[in-house]
């Protein structure tokens, strides 16, 4: 009788420490996906945009502004564009970058290599946007650190100062982060809008 | 009774379902235990390094032992051997205590996917050789001291007579030039005066731990009380070299000639006018990376660091020179980073065991500058006032920016932007060795007046 109290218990016990074992082994699995599934949401995101936009085209046109460099102060000035109403920021937001590689109409400075290419842009629940350039934006022109700040700068601004969803911005090469542009500014973390640095 | 006693044998023989059952659940149980085991890797057991340096008759052997197979480069730099380690992962380092007639120092520092080791040696005339040992696995590093002809640096100063008089802390490091004359030796920084060896045994923690103290100090607004009693130390910091040319003029000036040859300078007017020891990044042209930048200063336990760069924009109308410190690009992970370093007291370290302290002075290392950034800022505002004054270029200010180099340094730092190398006539006058040496003397006054405000 006592024996048999004593395997019972023994069940009970091991049941325990087997529901302890799946407990925590559910939780692995869990750390273990969490970082990724973000990114994997980013990336579907990106790559098949809210479908309407695909049959909605004529959604109108918005007025954004983008920033340049001006030769007479050194600082970011506004300069307006058109860019098609599109059902998700992230279609919106490749516009904006793509007429900044464009560079300005009249009178201010490109801040970007005109031969760069957008690859990929993205926007994270937490507002971070993820602008990946080919890797021109770093090899066409030669930085000083004024010049790596207005290039960063001119993208964060010009990005943040449209798109509501946008709070920060982060510049990857190639689809991975670089230390630099150009040996000054740390691209490891993303940039909040500066706007000391454009013109009143 | 008798039936109980029947049965419980039959069940030992001739398992009953329920007991299968429980076969199959402790079999599961096994795997679940073997995937949490083969899983764990990741998330707690962070692979180990282990360092030591042993001195042999005529040479030392450091060891870095570790739990895994490292990929590795060896790399000079002054009296620095640095032994760039790729990993992803956060390694656990241990580090023996450090007694040795060739190396003064162990630190590293921790970038993104890789590690710095940084050996510091006693002398810059070194050769090494390194080795690798499987089972378990161990990167030995011989390290010899090369005879020099002329052993110019003979020790000036015994330990004994340093601990005995420690140059005075404040004021007085300005000092007349032929105290220190002897000390430095030639070899941009490379052979720096004696350290005092008691001192060296118990702090060989490196560079984290300095960062530690530092961060420490300044928190109790004594930023360089702790300093007294051993030589300040200011390192030079010429920007880019190597493959990385920095910005270009229009003549085809290069950023990185430039800087070293006004860095050049700057050490000698401040050796000739300061009790400092000046360390160089780089004192010939060669490629180094931002980290190691930060990490020698920190290695070499600096008081200030100055980078030395030339400005470059796509703007014609760019010139003047301008002054930089850090500004930190705060992400949430960052902030949190940073109260979690403003609550660390030594109270709360004393808690936490040996081996995790290493893990969490890298934490702080890696965000050394922004406990400086007030003292940052003066030094910035007086070396860009003295620049405006004595160069006539235009006032560009100072200015904060997330620069790669200043994150990790821990101690006051700033980057000077001279002057356009982008723009003709600047590029023209940075060529000039006399407009160099002005620059030079220009950041030098900057230093001394600091000096004489926040010693």
């Amino acid at each position: 009788m006592a024996k048999r109290k004593n395997r019972k218990k023994w069940n009970r016990k091991k049941t325990g420490v087997l529901a302890g074992l799946g407990v925590l082994l559910i939780v692995l699995v869990f750390i273990f996906f969490r970082g990724n599934r973000e990114k994997i949401r980013q990336i579907v995101e990106a790559s098949f945009p809210k479908d309407a936009s695909a049959t909605q085209e004529t959604l109108g046109s918005r007025t954004v502004t983008l920033f340049f460099l001006s030769d007479e102060d050194g600082m970011l000035h506004p300069e307006e564009r058109e860019i098609e109403v599109a059902a998700s920021p992230v279609l919106e937001a490749q516009q904006v970058i793509r007429e900044l590689i464009k560079g300005p109409a009249g009178g201010l400075i490109a801040t970007i290599p005109r031969d760069t290419r957008l690859r990929q842009v993205f926007i994270t629940k937490q507002g971070v946007a993820y602008v990946d350039f080919s890797k021109d934006i770093v090899e066409k022109y030669s930085y000083g650190s004024s010049g790596e700040m207005a290039t960063v700068y001119s993208i964060v601004n010009s990005l943040a100062s449209n798109f509501k969803s946008i709070k920060k911005v982060a510049i990857l090469i190639e689809g991975s982060e670089k230390e630099t542009l150009g040996g000054h500014i740390d691209l490891s973390q993303p940039f909040s809008p500066l706007n000391s640095l454009t013109a009143k | 009774m008798s039936s109980d006693a029947g049965s419980i044998p039959a069940a030992s023989t001739k398992p009953t379902r329920g007991e299968v059952d429980l076969n199959k659940r402790i079999l599961t149980s096994l795997a679940v235990v073997w995937l949490a085991g083969s899983l764990s890797p990741l998330f707690s057991q962070s692979p180990r390094l282990r360092l030591s340096a042993k001195d042999h008759p005529g040479f030392c052997r450091v060891t870095i032992a570790a739990s895994l197979p490292l990929k590795y480069s060896l790399e000079r730099a002054g009296s620095n051997l640095l032994v760039n380690i790729e990993s992803s992962a956060a390694f656990r380092i241990q580090r023996e205590t450090l007694q040795s007639e060739f190396v003064r120092s162990i630190g590293w520092s921790k970038g993104g996917g890789s590690y710095t080791l940084l050996i510091e040696l006693k002398f810059a005339a070194f050769s090494f050789e390194h080795s690798v040992r499987e089972n378990p696995y161990q990167l030995i590093i011989d390290l010899r001291r090369n005879e020099a002809p002329e052993s110019k640096p003979a020790p000036p100063a015994p330990a004994a007579e340093k601990r005995e008089a420690p140059p005075p802390a404040s004021g007085a490091a300005l000092q007349p030039s032929p105290v220190i004359k002897g000390k430095t030796g030639e070899q941009g920084g490379g052979v720096p005066p004696p350290v005092n060896q008691g001192s060296l045994n118990t702090d060989a923690g490196g560079p984290a731990s300095a960062a530690r103290n530092r961060a420490t100090d300044s928190r109790a607004g004594s930023e360089r009380g702790q300093s007294a009693g051993r030589l300040k130390t200011i390192v030079i910091d010429p920007g880019h070299g190597g493959l990385e040319v920095g910005a270009k003029g229009k003549f085809g000036t290069l950023e990185k000639d430039i800087t070293l040859a006004i860095g050049l300078k700057l050490k000698a007017v401040v050796e000739r006018n300061l009790a400092f020891r000046v360390v160089m990044t780089r004192d010939k042209d060669g490629d180094i990376t931002l980290e190691n930048r930060a990490a020698l200063a920190n290695n070499h336990k600096a008081d200030i660091f100055i980078s030395v760069h030339t400005n470059g924009s796509s703007r014609k109308k760019a010139q003047g020179s301008e002054t930089f410190f850090l500004s930190l690009n705060a992400t949430d992970e960052e902030s949190r980073r940073l109260a979690y370093m403003e609550n660390t007291s030594d109270a709360l370290e004393g808690q936490i065991d040996k081996e995790n302290k290493d893990d969490i002075r890298m934490i702080l290392w890696d965000l050394a500058q922004t406990a400086y950034l007030k003292q940052s800022s003066k030094l910035a505002e007086i070396i860009q006032s003295e620049l405006n004054e004595l160069l006539g270029t235009r006032n560009r200010g100072i200015k904060q920016a997330p620069f790669k180099v200043l994150t990790g340094v821990a101690c006051p730092a700033v980057l000077v932007e001279v002057a356009f190398i982008s723009n003709p006539d600047e590029e023209k006058s940075l060529l000039s060795e006399d407009f160099q040496e002005r620059v030079a003397q220009a950041i030098y006054r900057g230093l001394r007046q600091y000096l004489q405000l926040y010693s």
